[in-house]
């Protein structure tokens, strides 16, 4: 049914139709108001799942690392400092092969203390073996948690709903919300393949000496390339049930393009109004959604930007000493590719700066009067400080 | 358009997982010390009269086991109604909690689970031996002869009892005041012990020929008299009308004599029986005076009893004693000898002279003398250094050639006249009889020795029957024995009680009922020392999981086969209800 | 595109107010998108919270800086911020006041509508005494300027979200939708010292 719905509660409605069994979690802003759908949905009889409190991000994960195990369908969400204190306990969820997915609402790293929309977050965990997915609406994230699930326990690797703070996360739009009996159609109830069971005990994790850990890890990597094909495929199961798809990396108007937009979360979502303004003014203009970042649809990405003449990243969020992390992502899928279109890296909208529709026009004439690029990354907006902040 | 690449089939799942364990590795073999579990011997155990196994009724009632608790106590001590009320409760001046925070309230505990057992009508499991074919008779119903009566059934024998009042009870009948004994909980102990199939003739006077008359009839006869005979004062008008002794007037008052009183109420006397008389005129209405020879924290009452009676407006008149009783009127006038403090004894109790020439009088209107009292007959009392007496702890046993056997026992051999001290005589007897009967006179003593609860004299009746508390060590827990980092601080409960203006109205009992919920809280106070109450930190902190726990018993045990003996699970063990001891190295070099 | 921004005070109910607004335009047909500005409030702060209604689906995801019309929930408010800042010319400025305020000619350009909210939540025992709740009042008054979403729509809108006394706050909507004053446009020709009565006749 279509409701006007916050993004956060979105979350909370697609984690109730999955029908997750363990729910454990720390408050933070702004993720909390996930949570505290969740923990009302609990304590109402709504939901039959355990809401575990905890003291910590690091408790809350350690204790779905546990659940998951045991064989129950699991869900966590965070942001910020709480994804970082949980670093340690990534690496073992993916690690263990454990379908655990987490919600995670882009806010950034501090100091300076700030609440607001920021993908370092989650970015900087890229390499714990985690499919992340990145979201630019309500709809999309309340589909895409409940897709997670399917995807997580086909490839037995955990997944993260990444949504930008505020801009989505309490942001309300209208959202349909799916009935309980389409959703139990489309996940049926978790059959782990391996679990706990004290009738047959065994431990999980244990030593994994030089001679075996290597396959392990390249075990991981070939579950992440199977999983950019099972991505696609639950999104058509998905579709034909609901009838919505989004793709790991959405073009638009991209065939005829020869600049083409890079975004990724809520950037995505009013740059398709910039796109539909510049084309209604003759630019020749395209956007590519990236969606899917881990595992990253390298062919894909190669292919579907090749044709254009440049590609333009924008990037909310920062690699110290290096880049925006989506410039170099597409950059490194393209560099083997012979006679691939320059990259030029825009960083904007750090720490919930908003990327305004003239900002993202702007950089979209930077990239257009530009021959090449002349920097890795070009600050957007970034104002001449003329004060210290701050004296030692 | 399509998003699929390269067509990829589902990886197989690798993961690291493990059937084996490593036990077959058997590093149990490397070990140098062995950790052992070993329940010992609490301080409050070992210092009760009686041996109660304290630590394990204080887990039972923590876990809401009330009637094992009370069966626990019972095991010991067939008297939790009376002894919850009026025990000195020694056993909490040991206990280990007091170098912690305070001592547990084990007193007020042992009432809490006599109450409940009232109020649930409960039955207690009491087992017995098989019928053995000796027979006692027992002189005198008091702690000491109801106690002998209660273990003796339960060894198997049968006993039959000689009161001379017509209700059984002795001192806790007759001498104690309702407002700290009422009746009904009396009776329900008494009832208890007669159910066991308790023989009781009362109203029976004993003579000394009955000695010998029963000659062939019982194979034993115990003397448990008590002192029912108050001392003198020896002083002129001591025997005037009215002055009234101590012992007979709270006789009086529990045989439901009316009794009014007005004026002043001079007490002369400063121990429990001075105290309980003060108290009881103060009831009465009568202003009390209590006069005593020595200080005030020389007298022999129990400090709570003195504390209370001065909350209740007795004065304590201390370093005085009486010279001269002479009836003014309806009045008596006292002369009293001041006396003088001139050191103190090895208990430090003042030694005290008569300061010459300081005299003074005073006119009361009532006068009691509560100075002390033995027994009635020189022949209830053991005869003085007899070689063939055997004389222990707590009953002396008198071998005849003829005749029956004769015990002594209770207040009459007894150091320290309470009355758990009375019960543990009734124990001690018990034991004895039977050593006697199955093995011999001279087996006596070592049958005894092995039930004694830690250092002693203690007995444990349930150690004699070779129940489960046969296992535990003598040794006793002291408090650096203890991992009192694993224990919080909890204030001890405060026993509620009526208004100090309730009391004066009536004999109502003072001390008041204590909710479940507080019992329990109490209960959990107690650190358990030396018994595991399963808290399972051996389990939790053993490195090698080589603590193991039966999902049956609940008992844990160790797997040597795999415990290198780093002795942790001793360490981390609250309670000191592990050991760690070497390993013989002779087996394995 | 209608882009509408509100002011008010933590715990007056701002946010809730362009939440059930959206429900309701939602209700009406209207494709919606509503958000607080995102910070760090406590209660008695100023607080901004932004509406956006259109016929078809709302792409931009960006704060509001040209608002169509503004509501302002506590009139104390105009006194530290700018709220005309930003404002297309003849937009709407909705203030919740029980008199006519004499800074009216601060607005000129824009058009001024008046609603006691406060004496209204009062009369219907919204909230406290102490802490009168006055968004569901200012949802009716606003309605009545826009001419939309209906009064229905509010209606079901507060019946389906407001668990405490949703038929007190319908009442109270209804009662400042038909009570609020509309001194329209303020220009060069307006007397600032307008009565209430005089603009009944308009």
């Amino acid at each position: 049914m279509q409701q006007v719905l916050e993004g956060s509660h979105a979350v909370s409605e697609a984690v109730r139709l999955a029908r997750v069994q363990v729910i454990s979690a720390y408050p933070i802003t702004p993720q909390t108001h996930i949570m505290e759908r969740l923990s009302e949905y609990c304590a109402d009889g709504n939901m039959g799942a355990r809401f575990l409190r905890v003291e910590s991000e690091h408790s809350a994960l350690a204790a779905l690392i546990g659940a998951s195990t045991s064989g129950v369908r699991t869900f966590t969400a965070t942001s910020s400092q709480g994804l970082a204190l949980m670093h340690e306990l990534l690496h073992w969820a993916s690690g263990a092969r454990l379908p655990i997915v987490m919600a995670e609402v882009n806010r950034a790293m501090a100091p300076g203390w700030n609440i607001w929309a920021d993908q370092t977050d989650s970015l900087a965990q890229r390499d714990t073996g985690w499919i992340q997915l990145y979201c630019e609406e309500g709809q999309e994230v309340l589909d895409t948690t409940i897709q997670s699930y399917r995807l997580a326990e086909s490839v037995n690797l955990p997944v993260m709903v990444i949504l930008d703070a505020f801009f989505l996360s309490h942001t309300f739009e209208p959202v349909d919300v799916p009935e309980q009996e389409s959703v139990d159609r489309f996940l049926p109830p978790y059959q782990p393949k391996f679990q706990l069971d004290p009738e047959n005990p065994c431990a999980f994790n244990q030593l994994a000496p030089p001679d075996v850990y290597m396959e392990m890890r390249y075990n991981i990597q070939s579950a992440m390339d199977y999983a950019l094909d099972r991505f696609e495929e639950v999104e058509e199961e998905y579709f034909s049930i609901f009838g919505r798809r989004y793709q790991a990396v959405e073009p638009v108007q991209c065939e005829d393009a020869e600049i083409i937009l890079v975004t990724s979360g809520t950037v995505t979502s009013t740059s398709r109004q910039v796109l539909a303004d510049l084309r209604a003014r003759g630019e020749k203009v395209g956007l590519l959604k990236v969606k899917l970042f881990r595992p990253f649809p390298v062919s894909l990405i190669r292919r579907l930007v090749s044709p254009a003449s440049k590609v333009a990243v924008i990037d909310r969020n920062f690699s110290f000493g290096a880049s925006g992390i989506f410039a170099q992502e597409v950059r490194a899928a393209l560099c083997n590719l012979p006679g691939h279109p320059p990259v030029f890296g825009y960083v904007a909208g750090l720490g919930g700066r908003d990327v305004t529709t003239a900002i993202i026009e702007d950089i979209y004439w930077r990239t257009k009067n530009a021959g090449i690029p002349e920097q890795e990354s070009f600050w957007v907006g970034i104002s001449e400080v003329s004060h210290a902040i701050g004296h030692c | 358009m399509t998003l699929r690449q390269t067509a990829v089939n589902c990886p197989p799942l690798i993961i690291p997982c493990s059937r084996f364990t490593t036990e077959s590795n058997k590093t149990g073999s490397w070990r140098f010390l062995r950790p052992r579990y070993e329940n010992k011997t609490a301080p409050c155990s070992s210092a009760c009269p009686a041996g109660e196994d304290i630590p394990r009724i204080e887990m039972l009632v923590a876990q809401g086991l009330f009637k094992e608790a009370w069966e626990t106590v019972l095991m010991e001590n067939p008297f939790p109604g009376v002894c919850g009320r009026v025990c000195y409760h020694p056993c909490e001046q040991v206990c280990n909690r007091r170098e912690f925070d305070e001592p547990v309230a084990i007193r007020t505990v042992e009432r809490f689970l006599a109450d409940t057992a009232t109020r649930n009508g409960l039955q207690p499991d009491i087992k017995r031996l098989n019928a053995k074919q000796q027979k006692i008779a027992i002189v005198g119903s008091g702690p000491s002869g109801l106690a002998l009566a209660y273990f003796l059934a339960r060894l198997g024998y049968e006993s039959e009892i000689f009161e001379a009042m017509p209700e059984p009870g002795g001192v806790l009948r007759w001498g104690l005041p309702t407002y700290r004994l009422p009746v009904a909980i009396l009776k329900a102990d008494i009832a208890r012990i007669l159910e066991l199939g308790v023989h009781i003739h009362c109203n029976k006077t004993i003579t000394p020929r009955f000695l010998d008359e029963v000659t062939g009839h019982y194979d034993a006869v115990f003397l448990g008299c008590g002192h029912s005979h108050s001392l003198p004062l020896k002083i002129p008008g001591e025997d005037l009308d009215g002055v009234e002794d101590g012992l007979r007037f709270l006789q009086k008052l529990r045989q439901g004599k009316e009794v009014v009183l007005n004026g002043t109420a001079a007490v002369i006397g400063g121990g429990n029986t001075a105290i309980d008389v003060a108290r009881s005129a103060a009831r009465l209405g009568a202003k009390p005076l209590v006069i005593y020879r020595r200080r005030q924290q020389d007298m022999p009452a129990f400090d709570d009893e003195v504390t209370m009676a001065l909350e209740e407006g007795a004065e304590i008149w201390e370093l005085r004693t009486p010279v001269k009783i002479a009836a003014v009127e309806k009045d008596y006038v006292l002369t009293l000898q001041q006396m003088e403090v001139i050191g103190e004894d090895a208990r430090g109790r003042a030694r005290i002279r008569v300061q010459l020439n300081k005299t003074e009088e005073i006119s009361v209107q009532h006068l009691f003398v509560a100075i002390g009292a033995s027994s009635a007959e020189q022949w209830y009392k053991p005869p003085p250094k007899k070689s063939s007496t055997m004389r222990l702890s707590n009953c002396s046993i008198l071998p005849r050639s003829q005749g029956p056997t004769v015990v002594f026992g209770g207040d009459l051999v007894a150091d320290i006249k309470s009355v758990v001290h009375a019960i543990a005589s009734g124990k001690q007897a018990a034991m004895a009889l039977d050593n006697l009967f199955q093995n011999g006179f001279d087996a006596i003593r070592a049958g005894i020795e092995p039930n004694l609860v830690g250092d002693g004299p203690s007995l444990s009746m349930e150690n004699y029957l070779g129940w489960p508390r046969t296992q535990s060590s003598r040794s006793v827990v002291h408090h650096e024995d203890l991992n009192t980092d694993y224990f919080r601080f909890a204030p001890r409960i405060i026993q509620p009680r009526l208004l100090r203006e309730e009391r004066l109205r009536s004999f109502a009992e003072i001390d008041l009922k204590i909710g479940t919920i507080l019992g329990i809280r109490e209960a959990e106070r107690c650190f358990n020392c030396g018994i595991c109450n399963q808290c399972d930190n051996c389990r939790l902190f053993c490195p090698e999981i080589a603590v193991v726990r039966d999902d049956t018993t609940q008992n844990r045990r160790i797997n040597y086969d795999y415990c290198k003996g780093c002795g942790l699970c001793v360490v981390e063990c609250p309670r000191s209800a592990m050991t760690l001891e070497e390993e013989c190295l002779c087996n394995r070099y | 595109m209608l882009e509408i921004r509100f002011h008010g005070r933590g715990g007056q109910g701002t946010v809730v107010a362009t939440i059930l607004l959206a429900k309701a335009f939602f209700q009406d047909g209207y494709y919606v998108q509503s958000f607080p500005l995102f910070g760090v409030e406590r209660r008695g702060a100023p607080v901004e919270a932004y509406l956006r209604v259109d016929r078809g689906k709302i792409l931009v995801r960006t704060n509001v800086y040209t608002p169509d019309h503004v509501v302002v929930l506590d009139p104390t408010l105009l006194e530290g911020v700018n709220i005309a800042f930003g404002l297309k010319p003849g937009g709407w400025i909705l203030l919740n006041t029980h008199s006519t305020p004499s800074y009216l000619e601060a607005f000129r350009g824009y058009q001024v509508g008046l609603v006691d909210a406060t004496r209204i939540a009062l009369e219907y025992g919204l909230g406290t005494r102490t802490q009168p709740i006055v968004n569901t009042a200012v949802m009716g008054g606003l309605a009545r300027v826009l001419g939309m979403p209906t009064v229905d729509a509010i209606s079901k809108a507060i019946r389906d979200e407001v668990s405490s006394r949703p038929e007190a706050n319908i009442k109270a909507a209804e009662k400042a939708h038909a009570e609020v004053t509309l001194l329209g446009l303020i220009d060069d020709r307006s007397n600032t010292s307008w009565r209430r009565s005089n603009l009944e006749d308009t």
